[in-house]
């Protein structure tokens, strides 16, 4: 086990340059994800970690000890593909002692250190199969003992679940995690699913255009995004977004999106009088049915339900606006509904696109 | 027809049937005929021109037949074959053969190994690369065989002088000409010319390797020997096989660059089977005693590749 330090790493192929300066410092034992977007410079990070990627500029640190230059082999860490990469013509019990026997592990040590590996995975009756007799979800489990058998420094996960169905994708999540809680390693997780990233990470890293928009717990990214980015990369459905300006109308502050009515608000921002601005509200704190001055008429458009709740989408004037409700009366809903948006759940983000 | 049961109580006669139900009938005879009708022209073709030469060709293994000779051409029974087994200019055909073989295989595979897992690195100008390895192979057999004649010829090659030059030969004679040496020739053209068939092969059968196996191998600590040995070659091994399996076959079939190099000379230092059954058959014109001796190899070379299956076959089973 060991910490990872991330010091202005840069990558460029030729002249495209992909990662521009990501700092990041990951703490012995740390579960972290890295969640984006494709093309957002995540999994070319975590194979420069795994020394399969050169580093342009910058430096890494495995345990503090710089590892630019070392080979994969000389890093001491494991990594988990998302097409498994087992080795085909081995069984399973070859295919997770192989990195054992290429140290010249003695075999009472790898049988054992193997058989307890499949134990917690419950690969036990598989060992002697080949990888091409084994579904999906027995594939990724044996893709995890060769990576644990080691007990590397730490654990690289690049979209390890992306091949399967989504039953699935569900329960080797939670064994991921539990697996993460018994060994305890440093884990550093690739994905595009924010789902994955919001239960499993200790902390998050999103990524979009090769810069860290944000690192923080999940439940931080949920409340307090960053920045427009963030904000509309997690959660789902997504956040409502209104482009217009802030303003304060007779001492009372008020929103106006562009081409739009008017909207007043119940608490002022930290805004200036008259910037431009947008307004950020996630579907599921936006209040259907309310009264009170600061409700809005609010046309219904379309009904999807999603089983667990209801998505509404609704027009405002000009603009559209996604509600989520847990209240099946919505479920036939036409015409209108009165909308209020409550202003502790409201985002408000300045020209540049940080939040405020 | 359709199966009559004579308990019944529905039986009838044929004409019956015939008469109410022609359309019937006929369609059961055209649905039964049409596989038949459809593999007909492949059939008939594969039957005139392989089949019935072939058991012509066996046939005349067993007879007399001599171009020259009008009285000939009566049954002999196993005489050739008699004949043959006293034959020592054919058990040393036989041994050229294995050396042809053997050595042509093995340096053309080595050689196309090494070319193919050159050309899977990738670097500037690969394709046109690609395409240029493929040349030899395009080259008609006889007019390779004839350029590296006189690549050897010291009269007009280039070859025994700079043999001769690096202290290799003690003097620039032609190879082909020295019994000793005279097989590796043939050997040495046929290298060159048979190089591309294993390297396109073999480099296609590296591109179907997944990369991200060499990426887990090399975390997991394998260099690029061990690399080497344990993703490269288990994934080659099928198209290992049956291209040396192929080859093996060709190549102790094949006399054109025999022929043309040196036509078994000197003194049948460089004759294998095949280039004697053609001595025999459009040299002596004894094409009885050719048939026998192509029989033969014709056993010998299915008996190999029968080996060859069931020795796959048994490496498959232990899988």
């Amino acid at each position: 086990m060991a910490s990872i330090d991330i010091a202005a790493i840069h990558k460029s192929y030729g002249i495209h340059p992909v990662l521009h300066g990501i700092d990041l410092a990951i703490k012995d034992g740390e579960f972290v994800v890295l969640v984006g977007p494709s093309g957002c410079g995540k999994s070319t990070l975590l194979r420069m970690i795994a020394g399969l990627e050169a580093v342009t500029d910058g430096e890494i640190r495995i345990d503090g000890k710089r590892v630019n230059d070392l080979a994969p082999k000389d890093r001491d860490i494991a990594m988990v593909f998302q097409s498994y990469a087992l080795y085909p013509h081995m069984s399973v019990a070859k295919n997770m002692s192989y990195s054992l026997r290429l140290r010249k592990t003695a075999k009472e040590t790898i049988a054992s250190v193997v058989a307890r590996a499949a134990n917690k995975l419950g690969l036990d009756p598989l060992m002697e199969r080949r990888p091409k007799a084994l579904s999906g979800g027995q594939r990724q489990r044996v893709a995890m003992g060769r990576a644990i058998v080691r007990e590397p420094k730490a654990f690289l996960f690049d979209e390890p679940l992306s091949n399967l169905d989504a039953r699935l994708r569900e329960q080797m999540r939670a064994e991921i995690k539990k697996l993460h809680k018994d060994l305890g390693a440093t884990s550093i997780y690739v994905t595009h699913d924010q789902i994955e990233a919001m239960t499993l990470a200790d902390r998050i890293v999103a990524m979009h255009g090769g810069i860290i928009q944000q690192v923080g717990s999940p439940l931080d990214l949920y409340d307090n995004p960053a920045n427009l980015f963030v904000a509309g990369f997690i959660g789902s459905p997504g956040m409502n977004f209104f482009e217009g300006r802030y303003m304060l109308v007779d001492g009372k502050p008020v929103f106006a999106p562009t081409g739009g009515v008017e909207l007043a608000l119940e608490a002022p921002a930290n805004l200036s009088d008259g910037s431009r601005a947008t307004l950020g509200i996630r579907p599921e704190h936006v209040v259907l049915g309310a009264e009170g001055p600061e409700t809005q008429m609010a046309a219904i458009d379309l009904v999807e339900p999603t089983g667990f709740g209801i998505i509404l989408h609704l027009t405002l004037g000009p603009v559209s606006l996604n509600a989520f409700t847990l209240d099946r009366r919505f479920l036939n809903a036409t015409g209108t509904v009165a909308v209020r948006l409550p202003a502790n759940h409201l985002h408000f983000f300045d020209e540049s696109g940080r939040k405020v | 027809m359709q199966n009559g049961n004579p308990d019944d109580g529905f039986t009838c006669s044929p004409q019956w049937r015939i008469s109410t139900r022609p359309t019937a009938a006929k369609k059961h005879l055209a649905d039964a005929l049409a596989p038949y009708l459809y593999s007909a022209p492949a059939l008939i073709l594969i039957v005139t021109v392989m089949l019935v030469p072939l058991v012509l060709g066996i046939s005349y293994a067993f007879r007399d037949i001599q171009l020259l000779n009008p009285f000939s051409g009566g049954f002999v029974g196993l005489d050739h074959f008699r004949t043959l087994s006293q034959d020592q200019n054919f058990y040393r055909a036989l041994r050229n053969t294995l050396w042809w073989t053997g050595w042509s295989v093995l340096l053309q595979f080595v050689f196309g190994l090494i070319l193919a897992l050159l050309l899977d690195k990738p670097f500037f100008g690969r394709a046109i690369v690609q395409a240029l390895v493929f040349l030899p192979w395009a080259v008609p057999s006889f007019l390779a065989g004839l350029n590296w004649a006189w690549l050897f010829n010291p009269v007009v090659g280039p070859l025994p002088h700079w043999l001769f030059a690096v202290g290799i030969m003690s003097e620039p004679n032609n190879i082909l000409s020295d019994p000793q040496l005279a097989m590796w020739g043939p050997i040495i053209a046929n290298v060159w010319w048979g190089i591309p068939f294993f390297a396109v092969t073999l480099l296609a059968a590296l591109q179907a390797i997944p990369r991200d196996l060499y990426e887990a191998a090399s975390i997991d600590g394998a260099g690029p020997v061990q690399r080497f040995i344990s993703i490269t070659l288990p994934f080659l091994a099928p198209t290992i096989a049956i291209t040396v399996l192929l080859r093996t076959v060709w190549i102790s079939n094949f006399a054109d660059l025999i022929i043309v190099m040196t036509n078994g000379g000197p003194a049948d230092r460089t004759q294998i089977v095949a280039s004697y059954i053609f001595t025999q058959a459009f040299k002596r014109l004894d094409f009885g005693y050719a048939s026998a001796i192509a029989l033969v190899l014709l056993v010998l070379l299915i008996t190999y590749s029968m080996l060859i299956v069931v020795l796959r076959q048994w490496l498959l089973s232990k899988d």
